[in-house]
């Protein structure tokens, strides 16, 4: 990449200013001097497995879509992203490294997919023992009181809130647009807090109403 | 013949009668039989002697061969009952005209030997009166004897004056009489108290006043009476007592007030008369013992006891102190106020009748016809069908009810991009509503009915009435109505087919409860609670 310089004579009153030079949006490839972009996502190892099964979901629209090389390398135990140069935009890379960690994260692929499809989804992690100091029996029963019966405590608050929940052990992933990933993280902070399944369920209701009249 | 047999039957009788008289009392103790005639002859003398001053008899002598006791007794009865009513008549209209007694004196002086009868009759009738008070109270004694005594001591008091007759009056209340009831020894009994009480110079007195008021009433009745009472003293002292002790019935209100008006010398300093013609008296009589003790007692009082005015003054004083004592005293708990358990004695509200409300009803009491009613009535409601269920107040709704959005528990189906698509799509093209989930049950349903119904239209061989659609819930998405109508929409308008109310329904800013300031959740909180209050109220209200 060029820098121009602007000239530094300026033509006195006589001659009007020049016109402004137009750049083009800078290519991810272009950046930082012409080097490459990398991300790299380090894969839990309890997540080999399904990264292995699911792998080509991954590949595909990554490579495909985003425009974004791929690859894991088994050594590190890492997946590494890497711009191409017809990369269209920088941010692609970083969508494909959020949708990577998504699925790190634990969550399926169509929904790990929405991040990249959407601009305005997040993912949201926080611990149990940041809502409230829980051990042994209680900490059990907390986890249990989430999930709910066959998880359909979670479900509910998924369908309702239009989100997608991890409950991996002590940890609470959340994915979705802003404003629902605060629904949700209130809801799932009330079970952890040891309100019953039902009360939430009822402030759900109240909430998924007033979020379909919303317009 | 027959006056001659009349006279000899009247010498037999009389020798009879002498007889009788002439036998001593405890020979009657036992059955006779000579005696038992001799009774029965001299009764038949009696009886026909009688016989002129009751007209009304209706027998001419007294039948008594082959007769019963009781049968004899009867036949006297009947002759005496109407003579003796006759006979007080006269005495109260003697009593009321004195000057009759004086033509009745004129034309009895030539009758002395009959007044001397009547006085010897008098003395046998003192004798017979005894006796017939020990036969009284032996229990072992033949009834005829009994009987006849009876007989004869009545006969005899036809004759006689006041002064008997009162006593005979006594004597003729048999029916109170028996032989644990005695008129006589109450009225010794009471006049005995009575002199404990207010001492016995007052009955000395009212003793002397009596006799005097006899005196008065006897000379007016009988010049012979008063030849009595001065010839025999016997028959006066008892007499005197006897109408004491009637005349202490009166009262002791005739005691004072003759007190000050009668007092004479007699009752202050004629002791020694008195005593000696009491010591004559008969002993057998309880009065005389009492009236003797009554003496003595009296003869000391008189000389240091106190004055009746004094002893009442002394009464009163006491019971003036007791009161004044009683007030200075602490009162009696049930005086008192409030009074808990501890100030008063344990159990002590058991023996007061205490009255307190109630305030809860009480218990029924379930009886054998309480249960029998309840069950009549369960029977009949039953049999009727009229059970008193609570019907469910349906509440009348101006809008059809809105669809409720239904919390889905089972992993979604599609993925969240799907979701988020889905939205995306909704918002930019709103003509391609998607089913909702309820939808599609609803349209999974509804193609079931249909192939239902068509089998069994099938059935019936397609002649049937459809049933009228009834929409019950209607649905209505915020869309612009605009966007129902027309498939492609070139233009989407503002108008919205719900109105803002169905939208939401909501006072003043909505805030969520984390965007809440801390005086706005305590408004809130009380809002809250004075709406809970005043339904808590309400309900209280209409349960009482």
């Amino acid at each position: 990449m060029e820098i121009e310089t602007v000239p530094s004579e300026s033509k006195p009153e006589s001659n009007p200013l020049p016109p402004k030079p137009k750049f083009e949006p800078l290519k991810a490839h272009e950046m930082s001097d012409g080097r490459v972009q990398f991300r790299k996502v380090s894969v839990p190892p309890h997540r080999y497995s399904p990264l292995k099964k699911y792998w080509m979901d991954i590949y595909t629209p990554v490579y495909e879509q985003m425009k974004i090389d791929i690859r894991m390398n088994l050594k590190a135990r890492k997946v590494e992203l890497k711009t191409r140069q017809d990369t269209p935009d920088i941010s692609n890379l970083q969508k494909c490294a959020d949708f990577v960690q998504a699925f790190m994260l634990g969550f399926d692929v169509p929904d790990a997919i929405a991040l990249l499809r959407l601009d305005e989804l997040y993912v949201e992690s926080f611990e149990i023992k940041d809502v409230k100091t829980l051990r042994g029996e209680h900490l059990s029963r907390a986890i249990g009181r989430l999930s709910g019966k066959g998880g359909k405590t979670k479900f509910a608050i998924e369908n309702s809130t239009k989100t997608r929940t991890v409950i991996a052990d002590t940890k609470i992933h959340i994915l979705g647009s802003f404003a629902n990933i605060k629904i949700a993280r209130d809801s799932l902070c009330s079970l952890i807090l040891g309100s019953p399944a039902g009360k939430v369920y009822s402030k759900l209701r109240q909430v998924s109403a007033r979020l379909a009249e919303r317009f | 013949m027959i006056p001659s047999a009349m006279a000899s039957s009247t010498e037999t009788a009389l020798e009879s009668l002498h007889h009788i008289k002439s036998t001593e009392p405890p020979e009657w103790l036992v059955p006779k039989q000579e005696l038992s005639q001799a009774v029965r002859a001299a009764s038949k003398l009696l009886f026909s002697s009688l016989k002129p001053y009751c007209p009304k008899s209706p027998f001419d002598q007294l039948l008594t061969e082959g007769f019963d006791v009781e049968q004899i007794w009867q036949q006297i009865d009947l002759q005496s009952q109407p003579l003796l009513s006759s006979l007080r008549r006269e005495v109260k209209k003697f009593e009321k005209h004195p000057e009759e007694i004086s033509k009745l004196k004129d034309g009895g002086v030539g009758g002395g030997e009959k007044k001397k009868k009547v006085l010897e009759q008098i003395e046998t009738d003192n004798v017979v009166n005894d006796d017939e008070d020990d036969d009284d109270m032996d229990m072992d004694e033949d009834d005829d004897d009994e009987e006849e005594e009876d007989e004869e001591g009545e006969e005899e008091e036809k004759e006689r004056g006041t002064e008997e007759e009162s006593e005979n009056e006594g004597e003729e209340k048999g029916g109170i009489e028996d032989k644990f009831l005695k008129i006589k020894e109450l009225q010794e009994y009471l006049e005995e108290d009575e002199a404990r009480e207010f001492g016995l110079k007052k009955k000395k007195t009212k003793a002397e006043s009596k006799k005097e008021e006899e005196d008065t009433e006897e000379e007016g009745d009988d010049d012979d009476e008063e030849d009595e009472n001065e010839g025999s003293e016997d028959d006066d002292d008892e007499a005197e007592e006897e109408e004491d002790e009637l005349g202490l019935f009166d009262g002791n209100d005739e005691e004072d007030e003759d007190d000050l008006e009668n007092a004479r010398y007699e009752d202050f300093f004629s002791r020694k008369k008195n005593k000696s013609s009491k010591e004559k008296a008969k002993s057998r009589d309880m009065l005389e013992e009492d009236s003797g003790s009554d003496d003595e007692q009296d003869v000391d009082k008189r000389k240091d006891g106190p004055s009746k005015h004094e002893k009442e003054l002394d009464k009163l004083r006491s019971k003036i102190e007791e009161m004044e004592k009683a007030n200075l005293d602490p009162k009696v708990w049930t005086m008192r106020g409030e009074v808990t358990a501890a100030q008063r004695q344990k159990n002590s509200a058991l023996e007061v009748d205490l009255d307190f409300e109630h305030n809860v009803r009480p218990a029924p009491v379930i009886t054998e016809e309480v249960t029998a009613s309840l069950e009549d009535l369960i029977k009949t409601r039953i049999s009727e069908g009229l059970f008193d269920d609570v019907q469910k107040a349906r509440t009348s709704s101006s809008k059809a009810p809105r669809e409720i959005k239904e919390l889905d528990e089972s992993k979604s189906k599609k993925a969240l991009a799907e979701v988020y698509e889905e939205e995306f799509v909704q918002k930019t093209d709103p003509a391609s509503a998607l089913l909702t989930f309820s939808d599609e049950l609803k349209k999974e349903a509804s193609m079931l009915f249909k192939k239902l119904c068509l089998k069994l239209d099938a059935l019936s061989h397609f002649h049937f009435t459809p049933k009228p659609v009834v929409e019950d819930m209607s649905i209505q998405t915020n869309v612009p109505a605009l966007a129902m109508e027309e498939i492609a929409p070139m233009a989407v308008s503002d108008a919205a087919m719900l109105a803002p109310e169905e939208v939401f329904s909501g006072k003043g800013d909505i805030k969520e409860e984390a965007e809440l300031t801390k005086a706005e959740r305590k408004r809130r909180r009380a809002n809250k609670k004075r709406k809970f209050k005043a339904e808590a109220a309400k309900r209280m209200g209409k349960k009482a």
